[in-house]
C-alpha cells in the first residue's frame, strides 16, 4: 500500500540531470522516488514516521529571502545556484573553505579533501574576496564557518581570521580534524587572539576503533587534548559526529555523555547523518542511512530516556525535514534537563527565523570566559529553580543534527530553503548540499566548477 | 478600598502587572494574608489566569509593591524551623522558611518559600519571584518562541 504525499524535483544519479520525483510513504516510512529516462528508477528511505512528517510542516518559517540574488532563475533549482531569486530562505551560516589542502586521509569526505584532482589553496586576497561575498549579501549578525580541506593546515589563518573580523563578520567557527590545535597549542592562541569563537570538531566517538573506521587512524586522545586546549585558552567547541549505522549508531549515547563531562567547553554535539557525496566506499543502500527521526530513537534509547525524540524540534530556519535540535541544561550529576520540547508545539513566530537563528548560534555558541574557571564544577543539586537557573547560564548543551541531502536523497523543496551557504570564488553562494553534491562517478554540480579554475 | 503608592505604581507597570489585578488581590483577600508585625507589612496572593499576583500592603490598605510568577505553586517540600517573623491570618499559624515546589512547562523544581504547614500554603517572596523563577520562565519562554 503506498499513498503519495508530496511532489518535487531531483537529480538521476548517474547523470545528475533534473528529474520529477514523488514523496511516498509505505509501511509508514516516506520515501523520495523518481526516475530517469537513461539509468533507470531510484526509491530512498528518508524519513521514519508520515504522520510526524506531515506535522512538521507546521513548523516552516515564514521564508525570508535575500535582499539582493546574484543569479537570475532560469532553468530553476538545482541549477542556477548563486542564490538565485527563487530562494526562499537567506544564509544563517555562510561556509568558506580557505584550503582544500589536510593532514587527515578519510575514508568518508565530503570535500574529497587532498585527492579531488585540484588544488585550492588561495591567496588571502582571494580569500578577502570571499568575506566580501558574505558581508554584500547577508546582514548582521553574520556567522562563517571557515571550513577546507582542514584550515588549520594553514599557518595564516589567525591572520584571515583577523581580517574576517575587521571586515564585519560577526561570529567565526573552524570547522576542523583537531590536530593540529591539539599538538600546536601556541597556534591555538593565535587563532584565540585573532578572534575565533568557537570549533566545530569532527568527533566520531570515544573509541579509537571508530577513528579507525573513519578516519584511517586512531584520534581519540588528539581530540581529548584538544578539548583539554580549548579549555585552557577559553574557546568552546561543538563536536561533529557522522553518524554511520555501520560505524557508530551504537555509541550516539556516550558521545552525549561524553559532551556533558566536558561542559562548559563543549557547547554542542552536532550529528550528521552519513551522507554519501564525496569520498565513500560503495553506492548506499537504505540500510546504510539513518534518517533522523530514527537517530532521535537511538539516542532516546542510549541515554536511558534522558534526551527523549520528543525533545528534538526543527530549527525551522532550513526545511523544517533537515535539521532537528534541542536544548539541556547539564545538571551537576551530568544529567540533562532538556528545554526543548515538540510538546510546546509550532513557534509562535516563524518569521525572520534566519536572524533569529545567527544571533542565537553567534550569542549562544560563544564560549563564556569568565566561566571557564570550573567555580561551578562541584556545585550540587539541591533542586531548586535558582541553582537551575545559574547552572542554565553556563553548563547548557545544544544536541542537534542535520541531514545533508546526496544526489539519492536531495530534493527542489529542501534545497530552495537551505540557509547554509558555501561561497563560491566567483561572488556566489550555494547551497552546501548543492556544492557538495556528486553523482555516482564523482561529478560534481558546483564544487570543482568553483574551485578548479 | 486599596490605594497603591507612587513607587508601587511604577513598580506595577514595570512589571507588566494590571493595578485593577493588584487592587482586587487586597480588596478580595479577607483574612486570607500574611502579616509581619516588626514591618507591620501584608502580603497577599491569588491566582488572576496564568499568574500568581501578590500584592504587599500596609495596615491602611496601601500597596508598598507587587510582583508576580507564572510557576504554579505545588506542595511543600520542607516546612522548615526557623520561624520567619510571618504570621497567616486566617489561622494565626505562624510561618516557617520552608522549601516549596513550582512546576512551569513540565519542569518541576522547588524554592525557598514561606510556609505554613497546617493549611499547606505557601508564599514566595519578592526577591524570589523576581529574581530565580522569573529568570527560569524566560528561559523556557525563550525555547518555545
Amino acid at each position: 500500500m503506498s499513498e503519495k504525499i508530496g511532489e518535487t524535483n531531483a537529480l538521476c544519479p548517474e547523470c545528475m540531470r533534473t528529474i520529477k520525483a514523488e514523496k511516498i510513504v509505505e509501511n509508514d516510512d516516506v520515501y523520495i522516488t523518481k526516475t530517469c529516462p537513461e539509468h533507470g528508477t531510484w526509491k530512498v528511505k528518508i524519513w521514519s514516521g508520515a504522520k510526524h512528517y506531515k506535522y512538521l510542516y507546521e513548523f516552516s518559517a515564514t521564508p525570508k529571502v535575500l535582499e539582493k540574488f546574484a543569479m537570475p532563475t532560469i532553468n530553476g533549482c538545482p541549477n542556477d545556484c548563486g542564490l538565485c531569486e527563487r530562494h526562499m530562505q537567506h544564509s544563517c551560516l555562510n561556509v568558506v573553505e580557505v584550503t582544500n589542502h589536510c593532514n587527515l586521509n578519510c575514508p568518508i569526505c565530503f570535500a574529497t579533501a587532498n585527492e579531488c584532482g585540484y588544488n585550492f589553496h588561495p591567496d588571502i586576497e582571494t580569500i578577502r574576496d570571499m568575506f566580501q561575498t558574505v558581508v554584500n549579501y547577508v546582514n548582521s549578525p553574520r556567522v562563517v564557518q571557515i571550513s577546507g580541506g582542514e584550515p588549520t593546515v594553514r599557518d595564516d589563518l589567525p591572520e584571515i581570521v583577523k581580517m574576517a573580523k575587521e571586515m564585519g563578520i560577526e561570529h567565526i567557527e573552524i570547522n576542523t580534524n583537531a590536530v593540529r590545535i591539539s599538538n600546536d597549542i601556541d597556534y591555538l592562541k593565535k587563532l584565540k587572539e585573532s578572534g575565533v569563537d568557537d570549533f566545530y570538531m569532527q568527533f566520531d566517538g570515544v573509541d579509537d576503533k571508530i577513528y579507525s573506521k573513519t578516519r584511517g587512524i586512531p584520534l581519540f586522545k588528539i581530540k581529548e587534548n584538544a578539548i583539554k586546549n580549548c579549555s585552557e585558552v577559553g574557546i568552546g567547541v561543538t563536536l561533529v559526529v557522522t553518524v554511520s549505522p555501520d560505524i557508530n549508531l551504537y555509541h550516539v549515547g556516550d558521545i552525549i555523555r561524553y559532551a556533558a563531562s566536558k561542559v562548559p567547553t563543549v557547547k554542542g554535539v552536532h550529528f550528521q547523518p552519513i551522507s554519501y557525496f564525496g569520498r565513500y566506499p560503495a553506492e548506499p543502500q537504505d540500510k546504510n542511512r539513518i534518517t533522523l527521526p530514527d537517530l532521535a530513537r537511538e539516542i532516546e534509547k542510549q541515554t536511558n530516556g534522558m534526551l527523549k525524540v520528543d525533545n528534538f524540534i526543527p530549527t525551522s530556519c532550513s526545511n523544517v525535514h533537515c535539521d532537528m535540535k534541542s536544548l539541556s541544561i547539564v545538571l551537576p550529576d551530568r544529567s540533562l534537563f532538556p528545554l526543548t520540547t515538540m510538546a510546546l508545539g509550532p513557534p509562535s513566530k516563524t518569521d525572520n527565523v534566519a536572524d533569529k537563528t545567527r544571533t542565537e548560534v553567534s550569542q549562544f555558541w560563544r564560549f563564556i570566559e569568565n566561566t571557564m574557571d570550573g567555580k561551578h564544577e562541584n556545585e550540587t543539586d539541591d533542586g531548586s529553580w535558582k541553582t537551575f537557573v545559574n547552572r542554565a547560564k553556563t553548563h547548557y548543551l545544544t544536541v542537534s543534527a542535520m541531514a545533508f541531502q546526496d544526489v539519492w536523497t536531495g530534493e527542489t523543496e529542501r534545497w530552495e530553503r537551505c540557509c547554509i551557504h558555501t561561497v563560491t570564488l566567483d561572488g556566489k553562494l550555494v547551497p552546501f548540499c548543492l556544492f557538495n553534491l556528486t553523482s555516482t562517478d564523482g561529478t560534481t554540480l558546483y564544487r570543482k566548477r568553483t574551485f578548479c579554475r | 478600598m486599596a490605594t497603591i503608592s507612587a513607587a508601587a505604581k511604577e513598580i506595577i507597570e514595570k512589571r507588566g502587572l494590571k493595578e485593577k489585578d493588584v487592587i482586587g488581590v487586597v480588596d478580595g483577600c479577607g483574612d486570607d494574608k500574611i502579616y509581619n508585625k516588626e514591618s507591620k507589612l501584608f502580603i497577599a496572593k491569588k491566582e488572576i489566569g496564568e499568574l500568581t499576583v501578590y500584592a504587599v500592603f500596609n495596615e491602611a490598605g496601601e500597596v508598598q509593591t507587587a510582583y508576580s510568577h507564572k510557576m504554579k505553586i505545588l506542595d511543600i517540600v520542607l516546612e522548615g524551623e526557623t520561624d520567619s517573623g510571618w504570621v497567616y491570618c486566617k489561622n494565626n499559624q505562624p510561618l516557617k522558611n520552608g522549601h516549596t515546589n513550582l512546576t512551569y512547562m513540565g519542569a518541576t523544581r522547588s524554592g525557598p518559600s514561606l510556609t505554613e504547614p497546617v493549611s499547606g500554603e505557601s508564599w514566595f517572596e519578592e526577591y524570589l519571584s523576581v529574581g530565580a523563577l522569573t529568570a527560569a520562565e524566560g528561559l523556557f519562554q525563550q525555547k518555545r518562541a
